[in-house]
């Protein structure tokens, strides 16, 4: 018997229905096999960038930025043995014959994408465990290979693990993985969140619908580790995620659709519109001024239908400008005019737009910061809304047609580009809708 | 429910009848003044009259996108298009009783235009967009009833000092003193852009309105104007909202037909 009632229906990025009557529990993080597979991969995934280590060496630029070790030089050709070093690397990591890993060779030999095998985490308790064991292994795989003597190993070393340990991470390293070391994170459970949406935008290849799933995928796993989505908030974040995230029942493709040239003020309408002929909302008293005051019985639902306005709201204003700097205002006023518009609060009950003040300072070079491929959820002054802003933040970096200096591709650098190459991360929207269609019948 | 109609603010009192109408689309506000394309185009100062846009980024047609279904569904602005840089106005408004207070711009700016990106802060609203965008939204605020010569000013910097008295002309202090008051027109005449770089030739905006007539106007609350605290309604549902975001924090599965 599923927990909560509600059911929905799953279409993908491109408005087409995948399933209907599906219950709301298939889509969630502790249920549905591919949100499950999409976490271990983020696990099991590192980024080797071979091009980059071999430049490093040849130069003796290892550490970090303005870190060059003078007379040090290695000159070893990396890229063009990649595929050798690949299967090095492959047997050194690997625990048993036919485990489940795996070294692809991407890029032309310029960059590995390095499955570290499940029972290496099974084994442990951390998440740092892929790459560690890469770092360790392409050392000794190099070493190896190229008869590196005694008293260049360190050199090899330090290329490969950057400046860890004189720093917690591997600052300037040319093994990463998409998580942060666990030191970096701003509480228990915020590993998922600690992700920038550069990388999200890139990993989807700029598909904004998908960009959008990917980070609510995180953000919204990562709130049931904080402790977030237990008891009266997890349908909320279940409901969240589905209609924000996973477009269920269409509703963040059809917003757009009608409102494509349309503004900010229009999604709002469409939203209220949509929510008052669900029967989500209704009217409850007629002001003297003459407006009326709505109200819901299902607080948590309306809650959803807002995001998935707020989703849609970002894609219309942000896709017409096909520039990312105005999430913040659109988080701020979206919400402003939706609580004006109904007398219900906004999404997240006001957290949003608090988070939209905060970021717009933050990417408005008011207080410093930067633009916004460098946000994520975890940062001082974009926490506060666990789950319903992020996605958004995704979503504008997605549809950005170059109109900032750090780019995606310059901030994410080969991590999107290698982690795109896995289908379930580079195309969450279906892949989730499909697995929750084939649990449906086992909630 | 297909009686539901758009109502976009509550309130009894005629500052929040003044906010409900601006921020709804179909108003058109008042022309009451015009200023030629090429003064708009000097008094924002990203680019001379005549020069070209600069660009960001290559055309979209020329560069491609990526295959977005997104993409397909919204139109991008024609400033989008061409690859335009992103550029700004910023306005300042009085607290006397100016047509529009700083929050006003972005419900009304959001509700109306298209790709726009607006911030509101103590002493100043910017409106950042394509520039092309830029310019022709910039023309609508300064031609209309929304701007009064006096009370609302163009100001890219150093923008505080609204809140200090008016001059004896009715002006707001500028520190950077962009605008002067015509004792022989009347008129109130931009003679540095937004910025502060002197103008070859001066912008005249017009005559300021008289005092009564801002009053009908503005969507400012005063106490010697329409005070806050007079409008219940608008107050009552200030705080239904802060207290359903207070006990929706709480538990949201128990609010239920409040």
């Amino acid at each position: 018997m599923p927990r909560y009632p509600d059911k929905i229906d799953l279409y993908d990025d491109r408005g087409n229905l995948v399933d209907t009557n599906v219950p709301l529990e298939a889509i969630s993080p502790l249920l549905n096999p591919a949100i499950k597979q999409m976490v271990q991969l983020i696990k099991r995934c590192v980024v080797v960038d071979l091009e980059g280590l071999e430049k490093a060496l040849a130069t003796g630029a290892v550490g970090g930025a303005r870190c060059i070790v003078a007379g040090r030089s290695l000159k070893l050709d990396l890229v063009a043995n990649a595929e050798a070093i690949a299967d090095k690397l492959a047997e050194c990591i690997r625990v048993k014959p036919d485990d489940d890993t795996e070294v692809k060779v991407i890029r032309g030999g310029k960059t590995l994408l390095v499955y570290v095998p499940s029972t290496r985490f099974e084994a442990g308790v951390e998440y740092t465990t892929g790459c560690t064991t890469v770092a360790a292994g392409l050392c000794y795989t190099i070493i190896e290979m190229f008869n590196v003597d005694l008293f260049d190993a360190d050199l090899i070393h330090t290329a490969v693990w950057g400046r860890h340990p004189q720093t917690v991470d591997m600052l300037g390293g040319f093994v990463k993985m998409l998580l942060a070391m666990p030191q970096a994170n701003e509480g228990p459970g915020y590993a998922l969140r600690n992700v920038p949406v550069a990388h999200l935008a890139i990993i989807t290849r700029k598909n904004a619908m998908n960009a959008a799933a990917l980070a609510s995928i995180l953000e919204h796993t990562a709130a049931f580790e904080m402790g977030d989505a237990i008891g009266p908030f997890e349908r909320l974040h279940l409901l969240g995620l589905a209609y924000q995230g996973l477009n269920a029942n269409n509703m963040v493709y059809d917003l757009v659709k009608e409102n494509g040239n349309g503004t900010l003020g229009d999604v709002v309408r469409s939203t209220v519109r949509r929510a008052v002929e669900d029967g989500v909302i209704r009217p409850l008293k007629k002001l003297s001024s003459g407006y009326t005051v709505y109200t819901t019985d299902d607080l948590p639902l309306w809650n959803a239908y807002a995001a998935a306005g707020l989703m849609a709201g970002t894609m219309v204003v942000c896709g017409a400008a096909r520039a990312m700097q105005h999430i913040p205002s659109v988080m701020i006023y979206f919400n402003d005019l939706i609580e004006r518009e109904t007398g219900l609060p906004g999404v997240d009950f006001g957290r949003v737009a608090g988070t939209g003040v905060e970021m717009s300072f933050f990417s408005h070079s008011i207080y410093g910061g930067g633009n916004p491929v460098v946000f994520h959820g975890n940062h001082i002054v974009t926490r506060h809304s666990k789950g319903f802003v992020i996605p958004c933040a995704a979503a504008a970096v997605a549809l950005d047609a170059g109109t900032v200096g750090f780019t995606p591709e310059r901030v994410s650098g080969v991590v999107g580009e290698a982690l795109g190459e896995v289908p379930l991360l580079r195309e969450p929207l279906k892949h989730v809708a499909q697995a929750a269609s084939q649990i449906k019948g086992e909630i | 429910m297909s009686e539901w109609k758009p109502q976009f603010y509550p309130g009894q009192s005629s500052i929040a009848a003044n906010r409900r109408k601006y921020i709804d689309p179909s108003f058109r506000p008042r022309k009451i003044r015009s200023v030629s394309d090429e003064d708009i185009v000097k008094l924002l100062g990203h680019r001379a009259p005549g020069e070209a846009y600069r660009s960001v980024h290559p055309p979209l047609e020329e560069m491609g996108e990526p295959d977005c279904p997104i993409r397909k569904l919204v139109t991008p602005t024609p400033g989008a298009k061409a690859g335009d840089r992103i550029r700004y106005i910023q306005f300042t408004d009085s607290v006397y009783f100016s047509p529009l207070v700083p929050y006003m711009r972005a419900w009304v700016g959001h509700s109306r235009y298209r790709g726009v990106d607006i911030g509101v802060l103590s002493g100043r609203s910017p409106l950042e967009a394509r520039e092309r965008d830029v310019e022709i939204i910039a023309k609508e605020f300064i031609e209309t009833e929304w701007f009064d010569a006096a009370r609302t000013a163009v100001r890219g910097a150093t923008v505080h000092g609204h809140s200090l008295r008016l001059d004896e002309n009715g002006l707001m202090f500028d520190a950077l003193r962009r605008y002067v008051y015509d004792k022989e027109t009347g008129e109130v005449v931009y003679v540095k852009d937004q910025v502060g770089v002197p103008l070859d030739k001066p912008i005249s905006v017009g005559k300021p309105l008289p005092e009564e007539e801002l009053k009908k106007v503005t969507t400012t609350f005063r106490v010697d104007g329409v005070p806050f605290r007079e409008d219940k309604e608008l107050i009552e549902f200030v705080q239904r909202v802060h207290e359903l975001r207070t006990r929706a924090g709480f538990n949201p599965e128990k609010v239920k037909g409040i």
